[in-house]
């Protein structure tokens, strides 16, 4: 009997002992791995970003980030808005290639109609440029490009398209600004006066706050708005 | 005790046999699940091996029943203590391997063993058919499934159950045998001690209904077999009564022991589960985003979650068995991982799961109500919204269970409230997965929101109580 008690002990410890070391093993192992990073490489997980639309192409986001960037936009600068000269300047680029670039904006924009010589926004105006901001979806800029036809001197031109954008960027922050503090991070102007990047009649085919009184003059006494869907 | 000239009842060698055998089986199932746990410690998921056969990996999407038990709250012990716990399989590892042991001892000695030796057996023996009646039932209430290795070591405590049973029988019938022997024995060869053994042992038959008592060693009198008179007849030998408390300490020990190697070779995980970021910005000026204070919550935290995601659901149930979601002040963040309302995915990887995320923004009181719903239904939403009908199915289903919800489902305002919620999750630099939980503002890593659950929220919230 003691023969077997013996070596029911020894099967009992030599059990015990494998088990034990095996999963004693396997805890140090899993700690190594742990330690060194020996493990599957983990997918990369994109980051919550905003949208990235297929019109974003180089040319258009140059263009948008120089308006962004020297204009205002970004860092709290007390300066709000481009000048012509400035579009001129940063943008490097014609009349008909920068009116391009928003071509793709076309179903997303819209373009807002004052009377000549005016910056005040019709109840039309209104309601375009409210729909157009809540319609958001996943845009980070929303762009307001004011122009102003070629009657009257390039200066009067210049300040009547200045009034405009800020027309725009006005009722935006009356209607929106308890909704969205963000408003100034988020609103980019440009005004080109009379002088640069003139819209054709072909642009009244657009979504414009007066279809019914659009010409090769009074398209150009407007405000493009739209969100842009680029990242930067 | 025993002379060559003695004779003693003959101890059938199966109820040994049956207890090596199901301990075998059951060292080799409890060890299978303590390795495919232990792999997990390097906050990874790894394969299981899920099946009836130790060891072997099982078909594929058959782990799920195994992967279920593993991250439940009753896979381990002090998992709030240890990183994942101490795997309840490991005492069973130690335990199992006492038993071999001992039937191995038991087949040995055969009717040399003492009755103790069978006694505790039995006694002994039904313990892991206990833990595996708990475990059971805990599979069966709590997580509706079993997994292939914990049937295998149910199995195993029951065929050691049913051995120690045979044990206990045949301790009886040995028991019956030597009074018997006694009793009929007309002249009776009185070895040691003399008569009056004898005497106390009629009295203590007739108390017992004719079963022999446990007795005394050195007290057993010594009678001759009923076949043989020349031959004396020894009774089987009882065994000091100190010997059922040496082997449930040894059982102890063996229980305790893998699992006192196993923590002292842990890893120290605390400066990894404060490593996954925090929330940059969490400021919710616009109010677009839901709360959730359940009446006991005094842990501030923020989820984001997709309605339809099976890993959200799963999470949000480990949460509730844990009993950590009624103490948790919840900013619940909406995040359908769907093209129809996200603009961060290129494709629906849950199909209806932005109409779910509106559906839920307009339940607002009734916000978890909703939310819940749509994990127990998550299936048949996702079904529904891939099939024919699409969406309107969806929108069907919800009207079904939640009227009253269509216009403001409908509604520019609702849809403007889910475009700010996911832009909260731009303005915190989140990562486009769900789910994901902040406590205070510090991301509880995904690798811990599995086995690691209780340990990494016990680190992040210290003040979080756990109530299981």
């Amino acid at each position: 009997m003691r023969a077997a008690a013996l070596v029911g002990i020894a099967a009992g410890c030599a059990l015990l002992a494998a088990s034990a070391i095996t999963v004693h093993g396997q805890v140090r192992a899993a700690g190594e791995r742990l330690k060194t990073g020996a493990t599957l490489e983990k997918p990369k997980v994109a980051v919550a970003n905003d949208a990235e639309a297929a019109y974003c192409t180089p040319a258009f986001k140059e263009v948008l980030a120089r308006v962004i960037h020297a204009c205002g936009l970004v860092g709290g600068d007390s300066r709000r808005g481009c000048q012509p000269a400035d579009v001129k300047t940063l943008a490097s680029i014609s009349d008909d290639d920068f009116n391009a670039l928003f071509h793709p904006l076309k179903g997303r924009g819209a373009v807002l109609m004052f009377d000549d010589g005016q910056d005040k926004l019709d109840d039309a105006a209104k309601k375009i440029i409210e729909d157009r901001w809540l319609d958001r979806r996943g845009a980070r800029y929303f762009f307001v490009v004011a122009r102003a036809s070629k009657t009257g001197g390039a200066d009067f031109n210049r300040t009547l398209s200045h009034k405009r954008a800020n027309s725009v960027l006005f009722h935006i922050s009356d209607k929106f600004k308890d909704a969205d503090p963000d408003i100034d991070k988020e609103v980019g102007l440009l005004w080109l006066g009379s002088e640069f990047a003139q819209l054709g009649k072909e642009y009244c085919e657009w979504n414009v706050s007066r279809p019914n009184n659009c010409a090769a003059e009074a398209i150009n006494r407007s405000a493009f708005i739209s969100w842009v869907d680029c990242q930067l | 005790m025993s002379s060559p000239q003695m004779t003693q009842t003959k101890v059938p060698f199966w109820p040994a046999a049956l207890a090596l055998v199901a301990s075998g089986l059951g060292l080799a199932f409890a060890l299978s699940s303590t390795i495919d746990y232990t792999h997990h410690l390097d906050r990874q998921v790894h394969d299981l091996h899920c099946s009836f056969i130790p060891g072997v990996a099982g078909e594929a999407g058959q782990e799920a029943a195994c992967r279920a038990a593993m991250y439940s709250p009753y896979s381990a012990l002090f998992k709030d203590r240890y990183w994942g716990g101490i795997p309840v399989s490991l005492p069973a590892v130690g335990a199992f391997a006492f038993f071999a042991a001992f039937a191995i001892y038991l087949l040995l000695a055969r009717e040399r063993a003492p009755r103790r030796a069978h006694q505790f057996l039995f006694l002994a023996g039904l313990t892991p058919l206990a833990v595996s009646g708990l475990m059971f039932f805990i599979s069966l209430t709590k997580l509706g499934q079993f997994c292939k290795t914990c049937v295998g070591i149910y199995s195993s405590s029951a065929l050691l159950a049913v051995a120690g049973i045979g044990a206990l029988l045949v301790d009886r019938k040995r028991a019956r045998e030597a009074l018997a022997a006694f009793r009929s024995t007309p002249g009776k060869t009185v070895f040691s001690p003399p008569a009056a053994a004898a005497v106390e042992l009629e009295k203590a038959e007739k108390k017992a209904e004719g079963v022999a008592p446990t007795l005394v060693e050195g007290e057993v009198p010594a009678v001759e077999p009923p076949g043989d008179p020349d031959a004396p007849f020894t009774p089987p030998r009882t065994g000091g009564p100190g010997l059922i408390p040496a082997w449930l300490f040894a059982l102890a020990v063996f229980s305790v022991v893998p699992a006192l190697l196993y923590v002292s070779a842990m890893p120290a995980y605390s400066t990894y589960v404060t490593g996954c970021g925090k929330l940059e910005n969490p400021a919710d000026p616009t109010k677009a985003l839901l709360h959730v204070t359940p009446p006991g919550a005094k842990q501030q935290a923020t989820m984001v979650v997709d309605p339809l995601c099976p890993t959200c659901k799963a999470f949000h149930q480990r949460l509730v068995t844990e009993g950590l979601f009624d103490q948790l002040d919840t900013t619940l963040v909406l995040f359908p991982l769907d093209n129809e309302c996200n603009w961060m995915l290129d494709r629906p990887l849950h199909p209806g799961a932005c109409v779910v995320a509106k559906a839920i923004l307009c339940g607002d009181h009734r916000a978890l109500s909703m939310l819940e719903w749509s994990y127990e239904n998550q299936d048949d939403l996702v079904a529904a919204a891939k099939g024919s009908e699409g969406i309107a199915k969806v929108r069907s289903m919800i009207r079904d269970k939640w009227s009253g919800l269509d216009t403001c489902i409908d509604s520019k305002e609702t849809k403007q409230r889910l475009e700010r919620v996911l832009r909260w999750t731009i303005q915190n630099q989140l990562t486009v997965s769900t789910p994901q939980l902040f406590l205070d503002g510090v991301r509880l890593c995904e690798e811990d929101s599995d086995i690691g659950l209780s340990y990494s929220i016990t680190r992040l919230a210290p003040n979080l109580a756990r109530s299981r």
